[in-house]
């Protein structure tokens, strides 16, 4: 009886930490935030299945990669699979900052996202597992199938081009126009 | 190796992603590449306005009814683990596309099982201790005592009762699930989906408690408690728990009812609003550590139903002859005990109790926040200045660690250890170990195993906000020890001073109850309360099977509301058997015996268990002749029942309980009914103001 508490405790503690940075993931794939909860509940329902010593320094990851997989599967299965770049940007609505927040925004910051989203599907996708996800390069090469390097020229890639448009744009981070 | 700025590796390196030689390298090639190093800062700029921006507004969760699905396939996997004949399309919760399985996920998740079983240090331990647990002791009777105990007058010689009998459902303990953020959660006035609704009715099982499930915003946090359900007799005749002295619970509520809200429902735990309360029942008179008392009336909530009451009292130990104690405060001083109802509360309340110490006592102090400390050596009883002094100088800061500090107080009590006297380690917290020992489970282990070392556990609660009541209490839980809630300089009065012998003087421990009723008689059965104490038939006669102890002068109640043959009982019935045809009644069930109560505990320093036993016969008593305690017990019970919205509670309402309560008052010469009136009027005060 005691595994069983230790047992839940663990998934309830991947729960808490992990269902935001999940469904965000997975809104990325399926395009709504609906279909990405359901998504992420199945994905701890799977947990519920798995053995915490089994898993141990892999939930991360393990997480990640059953999630993306069951949400490439439920677009599959709806035929709703459209390239990634044609999904829209998940959830504006939920992700909207209260009035209060938006004012203290700067201009650039909301020129990232929106630079973001002009990215390739594969770079935003790793962009997002990075910066949103917390996740290593390794981790992401496990959850994505591609190899630790392909990884990493992506993120260096998707890098360099939000740096060079913001700063075409007049709106760079540094603020020191074309230095680089 | 040379490095442009265009080099994928100075970015990686700037995100923290090189280790080793090639992080080395990369350093080295920096120190004079200027346009290197402006690239790896402009990089690291951007990930933090990008990680800024990504993880920026509201954090999307999991809807209620997604994490009840969760829970539930957790309960559920309890269940299947333990009755591994059921049949897996027995799952209610699961949506249709959960059961085709994606081949690309389970063969990642084959090859990560195959890395992870590499790496994998070992959670060894606790799985031995598992296994240990699950080890079945061969049943030891041992100490055999069939003597009668406290029997009415008019009742007949009890028969030894037939042993082997057949339990097609058997009764399961409940899961005492850990710390499960969870106080928004108490589905006040409904909103239970349906799902649930069939969950709950299909395995209305005590161990779906898990099942009350939550959504995640306040920090305070109480385990689910699902309401006992009925129990038909002939599946179920055995009724097994373990007592439970904790009166934290009670303290809770008044809490919040003071504050003018209706407390969560989980944080209503009956038998512990029950057993708040001193009732006058009778004294062992032997050498017995109690005696027990048994009183049968109708429920006042059902008046169909009987109410049968089980009254333990314990004998009493005076201050003066109480054995020599060693006690070790063990003093949460984190940064969150700073409010006033905390660690001012806890000097406050740890003062009073130093005032009883004597010259054969000794006190030592131990704090922990950021990490332990003892702040006063093993210091006699007699010497109060120097312990008020240490006392006075505690001060609040930092993060709690809190398993260094259980660690540092039981090895003081065991150095100071008193054979035969009170050795007991006293942990004054509001339950918020944010730091070192993980995960409540670990915690749990450690305080399993010290508790091995005969020193004794008292937890005493503080605060509100961040109060984790579920931790605490199953501190105490595994501790040998009791708990106590103290909200109140009164509530430490009554606590350290006035029960200050029940609180530190164990007189018997591992104290269990088990009740055999009579198919002749009853239908069925729901023991009030004590969902958390269930245990299996089998860990009765299974002396390793730790239970609750109970100290000087301590009463215990427990209620059983039983469904009398021939009233039809609300519980759903059971398909007959294919293979198998009911028992025959033994010759005992034709006597009018209504049940056998079973009673094991041992001596406080003793291993093995002794047996107390009486069958008890219902008069058929109304409810005005019940006695004043009879009442009041029922009152508390009822009252609880109310605010958990307990789908049990009858005819039960605040109106009513107010009635039972005033009827039951009785003497109550410290005024704790009294206060229990009060609250039951606040209750109905603010529930008719949110209406």
């Amino acid at each position: 009886m005691e595994n069983f508490e230790a047992k839940a405790e663990w998934v309830r503690t991947a729960l808490r930490e992990y269902e935001g940075p999940l469904i965000r993931y997975a809104a990325q794939i399926t395009g709504d935030l609906d279909r990405a909860r359901d998504v992420v509940q199945d994905t701890f329902l799977r947990l519920c299945a798995e053995s915490p010593t089994r898993l141990n320094s892999h939930l991360k990851e393990w997480l990640f990669t059953v999630c993306r997989n069951r949400a490439l599967d439920v677009m599959r299965k709806e035929h709703r699979m459209k390239p990634m770049d044609q999904v829209e940007l998940e959830a504006s609505v939920s992700r909207e900052p209260s009035p209060a927040a938006q004012a203290e925004q700067n201009e650039s910051t909301r020129q990232a996202i929106r630079l973001l989203e002009s990215l390739p599907a594969n770079q935003k996708e790793v962009v997002r597992l990075k910066f949103q996800g917390g996740l290593s390069y390794k981790e992401i090469s496990r959850v994505t199938n591609l190899s630790v390097s392909n990884v990493g020229f992506l993120i260096h890639t998707a890098i360099k081009t939000l740096r060079e448009q913001m700063q075409d744009e007049g709106l760079g981070l540094t603020g020191k126009r074309g230095e680089l | 190796m040379n490095l442009n700025s265009d080099d994928p590796k100075l970015t990686a390196y700037a995100l923290g992603e090189l280790e080793g030689k090639e992080r080395t390298e990369v350093e080295t090639l920096l120190a004079d590449n200027p346009k290197a190093r402006q690239w790896v800062e402009e990089v690291r700029k951007t990930a933090t306005q990008l990680e800024g921006e990504l993880c920026r507004g509201e954090v999307p969760q999991l809807n209620s009814e997604q994490v009840g699905a969760i829970e539930a396939e957790l309960a559920l996997r309890e269940q299947e683990a333990k009755e591994p004949k059921w049949q897996p399309a027995e799952s209610p919760q699961r949506k249709p596309f959960l059961w085709r399985p994606l081949i690309e996920a389970l063969a990642v998740v084959a090859i990560l099982a195959t890395i992870a079983a590499m790496f994998l240090p070992a959670l060894a331990k606790s799985k031995r201790k598992a296994q240990k647990m699950a080890q079945r002791e061969e049943l030891r009777a041992q100490n055999e005592d069939l003597n009668q105990l406290a029997p009415p007058p008019s009742l007949p010689v009890p028969q030894p009762a037939p042993q082997s009998v057949y339990e097609p459902n058997r009764q399961r303990p409940a899961s005492r699930p850990t710390s499960l953020d969870g106080d928004d959660a108490f589905r006040r006035g409904g909103g239970v989906s349906e799902q649930e609704e069939t969950f709950r009715r299909r395995y209305a099982t005590p161990s779906a408690s898990a099942f009350n499930a939550s959504s995640r915003f306040s920090t305070e946090s109480y385990s689910p408690i699902a309401d006992n359900g009925f129990l038909a007799v002939p599946d179920n005749p055995l009724s097994t728990f373990s007592i439970d002295v904790d009166t934290a619970s009670y303290s809770m509520v008044r809490r919040f009812l003071n504050q003018r809200q209706l407390p969560p429902r989980d944080a209503v735990r009956i038998e512990e609003m029950v057993n708040y309360f001193p009732y006058n029942y009778r004294r062992p008179t032997d050498r017995r550590p109690f005696a027990a008392n048994v009183e049968i009336a109708s429920c006042p909530w059902n008046e169909k139903h009987r109410l049968v009451r089980i009254g333990l009292k314990g004998r009493e130990v005076a201050n003066d002859k109480r054995p020599p104690g060693n006690l070790v405060f063990l003093v949460d001083v984190s940064g969150s005990m700073q409010a006033r109802n905390k660690l001012p509360l806890v000097k406050q309340s740890l003062r009073l109790l130093v005032q009883q110490l004597t010259e054969s006592d000794r006190v030592s102090l131990v704090v922990y926040a950021g990490k332990a400390g003892e702040v006063l050596p093993s210091t006699s009883g007699n010497d109060k200045r120097r312990i008020l002094d240490a006392l006075d100088r505690l001060e609040a800061g930092g993060s709690t660690h809190g398993s260094q500090g259980i660690q540092l107080a039981y090895r003081i009590a065991t150095e100071n250890f008193i054979p035969g006297g009170v050795n007991r380690v006293i942990l004054c917290t509001d339950g918020d170990f944010n730091v070192g020992v993980t995960s409540p489970g670990e915690l749990l282990r450690l305080i399993e195993d010290k508790a091995k070392s005969g020193v004794l556990l008292t937890v005493l609660g503080f605060g509100m906000g961040n109060y984790k009541d579920s931790t605490v209490e199953m501190l105490a839980d595994k501790g040998n020890g009791n708990y106590a809630y103290i909200d109140t300089i009164a509530e430490g009065q009554k606590v350290l001073v006035d029960q200050m012998s029940g609180t530190l003087v164990t007189i018997a421990k591992d104290v269990k109850i088990q009740v055999e009723f009579n198919p002749a008689q009853a239908s069925a059965y729901r023991l009030v309360g004590y969902e958390n104490r269930l245990l299996n038939k089998e860990d009765f006669n299974n002396d390793q099977k730790d239970a609750g102890d109970i100290g000087a002068g301590h009463t215990v109640t427990a209620l059983y509301e039983v469904v009398p043959v021939g009233v039809s009982p609300d519980a759903p019935g059971v398909d007959p058997l294919k293979y198998q045809r009911p028992m025959p009644l033994s010759r005992a069930a034709e006597s009018d015996e209504l049940l056998t109560l079973k009673l094991r505990y041992k001596e406080p320093d003793g291993e093995t268990s002794k047996l107390m036993t009486a069958a008890v016969t219902d008069a058929g008593r109304r409810y005005a002749q019940a006695s004043q305690d009879f009442k009041f017990a029922s009152a508390v019970a009822a009252f609880g029942m109310v605010l958990r919205d307990s789908p049990y509670k009858g005819t039960a309402s605040f109106d009513s309980v107010w009635e039972l309560a005033r009827e039951g008052q009785g003497r109550d010469a410290e005024g704790y009914r009294e206060e229990f009136l009060k609250l039951v009027e606040s209750a109905k005060a603010i529930q008719g103001r949110s209406r």
